[in-house]
């Protein structure tokens, strides 16, 4: 059984490495996928565009507004001189932030009484969130330096553990190799399968001596080498070109890397029972793949879902990988800390290639 | 005139048989631009709620129970478990069982009698969104406490009994903050104007481009090029039902926008009707270049792929435009969707009119000029 399946893998190999501009994309895709997307991403904004509607002109004011603009969370674009200006500022997108100075302010601090309005743009949410936030907190700052209070009797230390400079990419990185490793092992399967159905070529393999087991083996190990070399090049420019630390155990990542690329093919023989086309094929597969980039919190967090989704993406093997990649990767978990998830994963693992490899060979027939 | 509006009619005809007759695609048409559309809407969140956080109090005392009090009344933490040490914590979020960690130690009352109490909060620093949400709701939770206390101090060492507690509205200068135009920060407010353009603009780019694909790879090209039509009429007989089918779409989508999930429409739906169309013309327009270099519906599927992803990305419908690097945020400006999503939003949630979204509206105008007679100018080269 054994020659059959690697005389199969063989000849699966040979038709992958004759597509050569395939393979030079798929190696340069992940690369270029994780550049975009860490260039992409910030949700913490600095420099938001304010305009300032100064009516008190005076040194209090001026004081207040520097406050705000050493903090490097805004930038001022534009003076104007009442609050009509303001709304049309914020109306044609100029700023995003208005605020408006009362022309007593001066007199009003010193008694202790003076107001800011501030106007916020509502329609971009990360920047609306971030400057409603910092505007009150720096504002506050400002306020309690001006009063001599005794010293803060509360202090809070957070402390960030893992990723203590909040750098995006190393939040990233975890996430995009389960994608990938999904994406390529789910659809690289599919399509193998179906181009051999639509091109009519199962039928030849049929008459030979292989069995159907052997020929599921043999057109989907070539796949899991060529996501796990596509792996470890990715895993190799995150860490040594992209600086993204690694802190847990290789051998572990490896371990459950291949668990989840066995599942990924699972996945892809399942897609390839129901697809005529190799483009239905990459349509489900795709679609897949983008659901579960969802459920599984890739870019917001799952426990944030709603129930229903949370339920939904309960049978997606990403779910329960994403947070094993970013355990071992990140934080440098070991086996004892992630167990729960390895065994759901495990067991998901299991039900899938049965369930596949029945339709699979009902398929065939 | 070039065009002959029988012969027109005809070929639209056939386009349409061909459309409907594939209900597959025709499932995935419809299915894919709602299941978006409700993933978007129900899994994007922009500020989290609810943090997961483990709490190890060692003091036990009114004033430690206040503080975890409010920070649970702020929304921004749940405090899922009680532990009894800092190791304790470390593992839960090790584990991925809480996000967060305070840790009060002993003596709290006391030392914030004195002024000097401490605390600790552990943040997870895998997780963006639970930082970035965290980090300033922990530290303006904090100071409000802090102010709450200074004033039970100087009602202690006054002896006022006026109750005149301090707290952040009797600083000398306060804020009144004014969210403009979605006062409560809902996200679907905000994604939905975006998501029109995105589901549109994916639609679209797809849609155009295995359009014009399928006759070259099925080769029924050569069947519909002895007959009399023109190449004109024969782009136009593809990019017709796909406009219609946009609209429709539109329709739904907008529909749904407003009646399913509540996000108010407050400019003028005339005005948006027809930027959307210049809209939706640009995207038909970017698939019909994308599908230039494709030689199957396989490709030109793989092609509309980054495009999907730019969008979402590089687009500003979620991320925001402002700090990205050159080099992305020029990426995005090749895409119709950006001009767009500033139009919609404008239109939608802003209530402003054309005198404020002229300029991407020219924009649009021009890129699609620029699409159609690049892709018409390969597309009549691959004819011949």
């Amino acid at each position: 059984m054994l020659r059959r399946t690697w005389a199969m893998a063989q000849k699966e190999f040979i038709q992958l490495l004759r597509e050569r501009v395939f393979i030079i994309v798929l190696i340069l895709m992940p690369i270029l996928q994780l550049s975009l997307f860490a260039a992409a991403i910030h949700t913490d904004i600095n420099h938001i565009p304010m305009v300032v509607a100064d009516q008190s002109l005076s040194q209090a004011s001026q004081s207040y507004l520097n406050s705000l603009v050493d903090s490097n969370y805004f930038d001022i674009v534009a003076n104007v001189s009442g609050q009509d200006d303001l709304m049309k500022a914020i109306d044609a997108g100029k700023a995003n932030v208005g605020i408006l100075i009362p022309p007593d302010f001066a007199s009003k601090v010193t008694q202790g009484q003076a107001n800011v309005l501030v106007l916020i743009d509502g329609s971009d949410s990360y920047i609306t969130n971030s400057a409603y936030s910092t505007i009150n907190a720096i504002s506050q700052t400002y306020a309690i330096s001006l009063i001599r209070l005794p010293a803060n009797p509360l202090n809070m230390n957070i402390r960030i553990l893992y990723n203590p400079d909040l750098n995006q990419l190393w939040f990233l990185v975890p996430a995009l190799l389960v994608m990938l490793m999904q994406g390529i092992t789910m659809n690289l399967t599919a399509l193998a399968i179906v181009r051999e159905r639509e091109v009519g070529t199962i039928e030849a393999l049929l008459v030979t001596p292989l069995r159907p087991i052997e020929l599921m083996l043999g057109k989907t190990l070539p796949y899991l080498a060529v996501s796990l070399v596509n792996m470890s090049s990715i895993f190799f420019f995150s860490t040594v070109i992209f600086g993204v630390p690694f802190m847990g155990s290789l051998l572990l990542f490896l371990f459950l890397s291949i668990i989840f690329a066995i599942t990924g093919l699972g996945l892809g023989l399942a897609i390839s029972t129901g697809s005529q086309t190799q483009m239905q094929a990459q349509q489900l597969g795709g679609m897949l793949n983008f659901v579960g980039m969802f459920l599984a919190g890739f870019l917001f967090p799952a426990y944030a879902l709603p129930l229903a989704l949370k339920v939904v993406g309960a049978i997606f093997p990403m779910t329960y990988f994403l947070p094993i990649a970013r355990g071992v990767f990140t934080k440098g978990v070991g086996l004892a800390g992630i167990w729960p998830s390895v065994l759901a994963s495990i067991f998901l693992m299991v039900i899938i290639l049965f369930v596949a490899t029945r339709l699979f060979r009902q398929s065939l027939d | 005139m070039p065009i002959n509006l029988q012969r027109l009619r005809s070929l639209i005809r056939k386009e349409v048989t061909q459309l409907l007759r594939d209900r597959r695609a025709l499932a995935f048409m419809i299915g894919l631009p709602l299941l978006q559309l409700f993933l978007y809407a129900y899994a994007v969140n922009t500020t989290v709620y609810h943090i997961p956080m483990a709490v190890v109090d060692q003091s036990q005392d009114a004033k430690s129970r206040a503080f975890i009090q409010a920070l649970v009344n702020s929304q921004y933490f749940n405090a899922d478990m009680y532990l009894q040490n800092q190791n304790q914590v470390i593992t839960a979020i090790d584990d991925g069982q809480v996000k967060t960690g305070l840790i009060i130690p002993p003596e709290f009352a006391t030392n914030t009698d004195r002024g000097t109490a401490n605390v600790l909060m552990l943040l997870d620093g895998s997780d963006s969104a639970s930082v970035s949400s965290g980090y300033g709701a922990a530290g303006l939770v904090a100071q409000n406490f802090s102010l709450g206390l200074i004033s039970e101090q100087i009602v202690r060492k006054t002896g006022l009994q006026t109750g005149a507690a301090l707290s952040a509205s009797s600083l000398p200068i306060t804020t009144s903050e004014r969210v403009l135009y979605n006062p409560d920060m809902i996200d679907i407010w905000f994604l939905l104007p975006g998501l029109v353009g995105m589901l549109l603009q994916t639609l679209a780019v797809q849609r155009a481009a295995l359009a014009m694909v399928r006759d070259r790879e099925l080769g029924t090209m050569e069947q519909i090029l002895v007959t009399p039509a023109r190449p004109l009429e024969i782009v136009l007989s593809k990019i017709i039902p796909l406009l219609v089918l946009c609209l429709l779409a539109f329709v739904v989508i907008v529909g749904l926008g407003i009646f399913w999930f509540g996000v108010p429409f407050n400019g003028s739906l005339f005005l948006y009707f027809w930027l959307t169309l210049l809209f939706i013309a640009s995207s038909l327009g970017l698939g019909m270049l994308v599908s230039v270099r494709a030689g199957t519906q396989r490709q030109a599927q793989q092609l509309a792929m980054p495009v999907m992803m730019f969008g979402m990305l590089l687009s500003g419908m979620i991320f925001p435009r402002l700090g990205m690097p050159l080099v992305p945020s020029l990426l995005g400006d090749l895409l119709p969707l950006t001009y767009f999503i500033r139009i919609s939003r404008g239109i939608f949630l802003k209530g402003v009119g054309l005198s404020f979204v002229w300029q991407d509206a020219a924009a649009l105008a021009i890129y699609t000029v620029i699409v159609v007679l690049v892709a018409a100018r390969n597309f009549k080269s691959r004819l011949d």
